[in-house]
């Protein structure tokens, strides 16, 4: 012991960073320049699980018409958005917001544009409920689900229960926690890989994390802070969405949306919380103009003076840098009857 | 020293959280004592501990000597620490703390004086740094700058951190002056005591802007191993900048950005700093203010810059970070997006977590700020506590006294 003390420390060994899906069996590969998968020690990614929930998501029975399913409006063709400003629900009803893609989404801190679900889990109902979207009450869908003889026998396999609220999220959510991108240029180049990107590529990436400051809210291996800000977009309307705010109630994230990850940005358009810019140009282009004043315009928005070759470089580091060849093109299962 | 990097599934290192607290954990946890005691002699452990001096460069020599001479420093303390009355770390209510100073207004920044112990505090809603003498405050340097600090709550500023080289020589960072513009100033305060402005500084530094670079503002907090200030700053969002002002005996040399909190961690925002009793920067990276328990618990080499070990505190917003004189850790949770969450937190060891730490909440605390513990071992700790529609607050000085041991 009084080595111990003249040592004077006390010595831990410390893991930092481990993988939560140890002692799971192994569902997903995880591409390079991810982080291990954060899987809630509730819900273990199992195959049959992750099959399960994929059926649920590809199948339109989920809305009270039969005609929209998870995937409408987060389709693998088109970035896991669904390529329109807004997207139309049962009966061709929009709402405000922009279909965010569901890429990664298992790394997000907070599910939806105003990050009002703070779990996959937590997230995978609300679309099927809300009234504009699928409009099928969630007793409805239960009971819908467990009509169909494919799914009954399913849910107790994998559940050892009858399909309820609860287990109809975890096998969504299961499904949509294996749709991940990575494997990048931008990931190679970073491993050492200096031919994984062109020259312009490199020179829009420096721009990307310095002058053009997009790393002050990108930041990360999912390219987002998971953070709220005010970037001005619909500010100047009439009566604009105050978006965080409503959930945190505080005046501070008024016009607040979380930070989209950017993998995969060229395939998701259009862009920002409400898909009002079409192009990645567009969106460079309102970034540099220092976005739409208003008292609660984030300070990481301002002016940028960026030349148009710096413009355009940067519009290739995003389209060139973060698109992966491994982009989790996901056909539609078969459905059960 | 790659395998030290965040990005690595694992990452073996050592931590000392206190001498004092090992021996409470024993008594705690008689079963875990051997098993505890053993990796510091002669278990693998200990050879993956080494590893970060091996690897340090000979520059590096100094700062070994210096965390032995600390850990003796450390053992002494724990001894006398432990010939108190026992009041337990796990007895939260024998941590009781009284306010000491109320009319403050935002106050960020606290230290104490050498030689006669006085507490200096930036007063920085009202623009100022001032002493508390017998329980009132007295200005000291008046007229700083002001700003006005987030969107909603708003919180006025002007002087940040504070730190003495020596009894009469002041560091004052800054808050109150748009990023690129912002000053670490050097102040030799008077002889008579009488206030100055804040512009009677003897030497200020900026980091401005470059086409490239953005520049650098709000400089928090600071703190120095006699060869260096280190401030953690707020400008460049990209980086996350923790600067550095090189010391010469006690003359500020020159003033620079140093370590990229935010490359290092992927979390934004380095807000409290100290420096270990082993040597090591211990920067406490608030992360996002409207994510709840992002805040990192960070240590650095202090010369090289390398980070050897960064722990996710499971905290909202940690802004100060504090040693006790018997080498105990404390954090401080600001929690924006919920302030009835903030207080004062104990670092601990956990090895059942998946950190290998936790935290333990001793006092809820109002929006605090900054803290430091005088030469008795008591706490003291501002808050800015109630804050109003225009940005000002009745801010506080809370003092925690010696005898809750920490």
């Amino acid at each position: 012991m009084r080595t111990w003390r003249r040592i004077g420390s006390l010595l831990l060994v410390l893991a930092v960073g481990s993988g939560a899906v140890q002692g799971q069996e192994k569902v997903v590969e995880v591409p390079p320049g991810l982080r291990p998968l954060p899987v809630p020690g509730e819900n273990p990614l199992t195959a049959a699980k992750v099959a399960l929930g994929k059926q649920l998501y590809f199948d339109p029975r989920l809305s009270v018409d039969n005609s929209i399913s998870c995937a409408s409006c987060h389709d693998p063709k088109l970035g896991w958005s669904n390529g329109e400003a807004t997207a139309a629900g049962v009966g061709g009803q929009r709402g405000a917001r922009s279909a965010p893609s569901i890429i990664n989404a298992a790394y997000h801190r907070f599910q939806f544009w105003d990050g009002r679900a703070s779990s996959l889990e937590e997230q995978a109902l609300g679309p099927i409920a809300n009234p504009i979207e699928m409009a099928l009450p969630i007793d409805e869908a239960v009971k819908k689900i467990a009509a169909i003889e494919g799914y009954a026998r399913q849910f107790q396999e994998v559940f050892g229960e009858p399909v309820n609220e609860v287990n109809l999220a975890k096998a969504i959510a299961s499904f949509e926690r294996t749709v991940l991108s990575g494997d990048a240029p931008y990931d190679r180049y970073k491993a050492g890989d200096t031919d994984a990107l062109s020259e312009r590529a490199v020179r829009g990436m420096k721009l990307f994390f310095g002058k053009a400051n997009c790393s002050a809210c990108h930041s990360g291996f999912n390219f987002t802070d998971n953070a709220f800000h005010n970037l001005g977009v619909g500010m100047d309307k009439e009566d604009p969405d105050v978006g965080r705010e409503a959930i945190s109630g505080l005046k501070g994230d008024r016009g607040a949306f979380k930070t989209p990850s950017l993998r995969e940005i060229a395939r998701t358009a259009p862009y920002m919380h409400d898909g009002s810019l079409p192009t990645l140009e567009d969106v460079i282009e309102y970034y540099n103009k220092g976005g739409t004043p208003n008292p609660w315009l984030d300070e990481e928005i301002f002016q940028l003076n960026l030349t148009a070759e710096e413009k355009a470089d940067l519009v290739i580091f995003l389209k060139e840098g973060l698109s992966s060849e491994q982009y989790p093109d996901i056909e539609p299962p078969e459905l059960p009857q | 020293m790659k395998r030290w990097h965040l990005g690595l599934a694992m990452i073996l290192t050592v931590l000392t959280l206190g001498t004092s607290r090992a021996q409470e954990e024993q008594k705690e946890e008689p079963k875990n004592e051997q098993a505890a005691a053993q990796p510091a002699e002669e278990q693998p452990a200990q050879e993956e501990a080494k590893q970060p001096q091996e690897e340090a460069k000979p520059s590096e020599a100094a700062p070994e000597k210096k965390e032995e001479a600390a850990s003796e420093e450390a053992a002494d303390a724990a001894e006398d620490a432990n010939a108190k009355p026992a009041l337990g770390h796990d007895a939260l209510p024998g941590v009781t703390a009284k306010v000491v100073v109320e009319d403050l207004n935002n106050p960020c920044g606290i230290a104490i004086q050498p030689e006669t112990g006085i507490l200096f505090i930036s007063d920085s809603g009202n623009h100022r740094v001032v002493k508390v003498v017998d329980g009132k405050v007295e200005p000291v340097i008046t007229d700083f700058p002001g700003d006005v600090y987030g969107k909603g709550p708003m919180v006025n500023i002007g002087p940040l951190g504070l730190l003495f080289l020596d009894k009469n020589t002041l560091v004052v960072g800054g808050g109150g002056l748009p990023d690129g513009e912002e000053l670490l100033r050097v102040y030799e305060l008077p002889a008579d005591g009488k206030p100055i402005k804040a512009e009677a500084m003897v030497a200020s530094f900026s980091l401005a802007a470059t086409d490239e670079i953005k520049g650098e503002g709000n400089f928090y907090a600071l703190a120095s191993n006699g060869e260096a200030i280190f401030v953690t700053s707020n400008g460049d969002d990209t980086k996350g900048w923790v600067a550095r002002a090189t010391l010469d005996g006690n003359k500020v040399t020159g003033y620079e950005r140093w370590l990229a909190t935010k490359e290092a961690t992927e979390v934004d925002a380095p807000v409290g700093v100290t420096i270990s009793p082993q040597g090591y920067l211990v920067v406490g990276q608030m992360g996002e203010i409207n994510i709840p328990g992002d805040s990192l618990i960070t240590f650095y080499d202090a010369h090289s810059g390398n980070m050897l070990l960064n722990l996710k505190s499971g905290l909202h917003d940690i802004c100060a970070v504090a040693y006790s004189k018997r080498g105990q850790m404390y954090v401080l949770d600001y929690a924006w997006a919920d302030p009835s969450q903030g207080g004062l937190f104990q670092v601990l060891k956990d090895t059942e977590s998946e950190t290998g730490m936790r935290t333990k909440k001793l006092l809820s605390l109002d929006k605090p700020t900054a803290m430091v513990f005088d030469a008795d071992g008591a706490l003291y700790v501002t808050a800015i506590g109630e804050l109003g529609e225009d940005g000002n607050s009745k801010g506080m000085l809370i003092k925690i006294d010696r005898d809750a041991g920490l």
